[in-house]
């Protein structure tokens, strides 16, 4: 018989590996199959209203403004990113997105939505309001996690003392 | 940037339900006479997801407002979309 902690590290990655998948299969089959999941990513870490800057959204990605650069290149060449000046500040590019941009960024929030909407759909108000303080608290833990490893020069030391960590925890 | 702003509401809401139709039929393809403004946009009207959102796209552009989803999903009707815009535009 599986462990617990078995039972949820494999749902963890099959639930994290099958959104992407779902999301990936319906990109192709859908409008915007030209797009990349990283790209459709970088639309909505620029968003559909004001536009931002490249440093701002290259950090929210958790990618260099180096990355950024290329990737944007790219949405610009296929018509879903506007790169502009700063109109007060001719040091800083602000990306924006056009009207394709803002679509395909709409139409994937949705994709998100109908699929959490799905989820709960089957839960009563009482245990849709424990699932989510219970997938909070995953979310929690897990951004806790990566935050470990910002700025980390030596990834394999913060590895071990996460390692370190989680053995405590279990002592 | 249509600003809606005609001084007597019934006037500033009829304005904007014309341009709503206006925006509407063109992106549908449906001539403006055939939309009713009680029709419901779920169920009356031929939208597809991607409609829709050129739809609200165009809306947010000709209105400088945001029409989150969370704010679409209570939207029944086309007047439930005009008293939107008018709720957002108010003083503008």
């Amino acid at each position: 018989m599986k462990s617990e902690e078995e039972i949820m590290s494999e749902a963890l990655v099959r639930i994290f590996e099958n959104v992407v998948l779902t999301e990936e299969k319906s990109l192709q089959a859908g409008y915007f199959s030209d797009l990349s999941i990283a790209e459709m990513h970088t639309l909505t870490a620029i968003g559909p209203y004001e536009s931002r800057t490249m440093t701002k959204t290259a950090e929210d990605l958790g990618i260099t403004t180096g990355t950024l650069t290329v990737a944007i290149d790219r949405l610009v060449k296929k018509g879903y990113v506007i790169r502009q000046r700063d109109t007060n500040d001719k040091r800083v590019v602000r990306i924006s997105l056009t009207r394709n941009g803002k679509l395909a960024c709409r139409m994937n929030s949705k994709f998100h939505r109908v699929l959490a909407k799905h989820i709960l759909s089957g839960y009563n108000e009482e245990d849709r309001k424990h699932l989510l303080a219970l997938v909070n608290e995953v979310d929690v833990y897990v951004a806790q996690q990566l935050r470990r490893y910002d700025g980390a020069v030596n990834v394999r030391k913060t590895a071990m003392e996460v390692a370190k960590d989680s053995k405590k925890e279990n002592e | 940037m249509i600003m809606g702003n005609a001084k007597n509401p019934d006037s500033r809401r009829e304005q904007i339900y014309n341009e709503v139709i206006r925006i509407l039929s063109s992106d549908l393809e449906v001539p403006a006479d055939e939309i009713e403004r009680d029709m419901d946009l779920n169920t009356e009207l031929p939208f597809d997801s991607l409609q829709l959102y050129e739809f609200v796209i165009d809306l947010e552009e000709a209105y400088s407002i945001k029409l989150p989803d969370e704010m679409l999903d209570q939207m029944k009707t086309i007047d439930d979309i005009v008293n939107l815009i008018m709720r957002l535009t108010e003083g503008k």
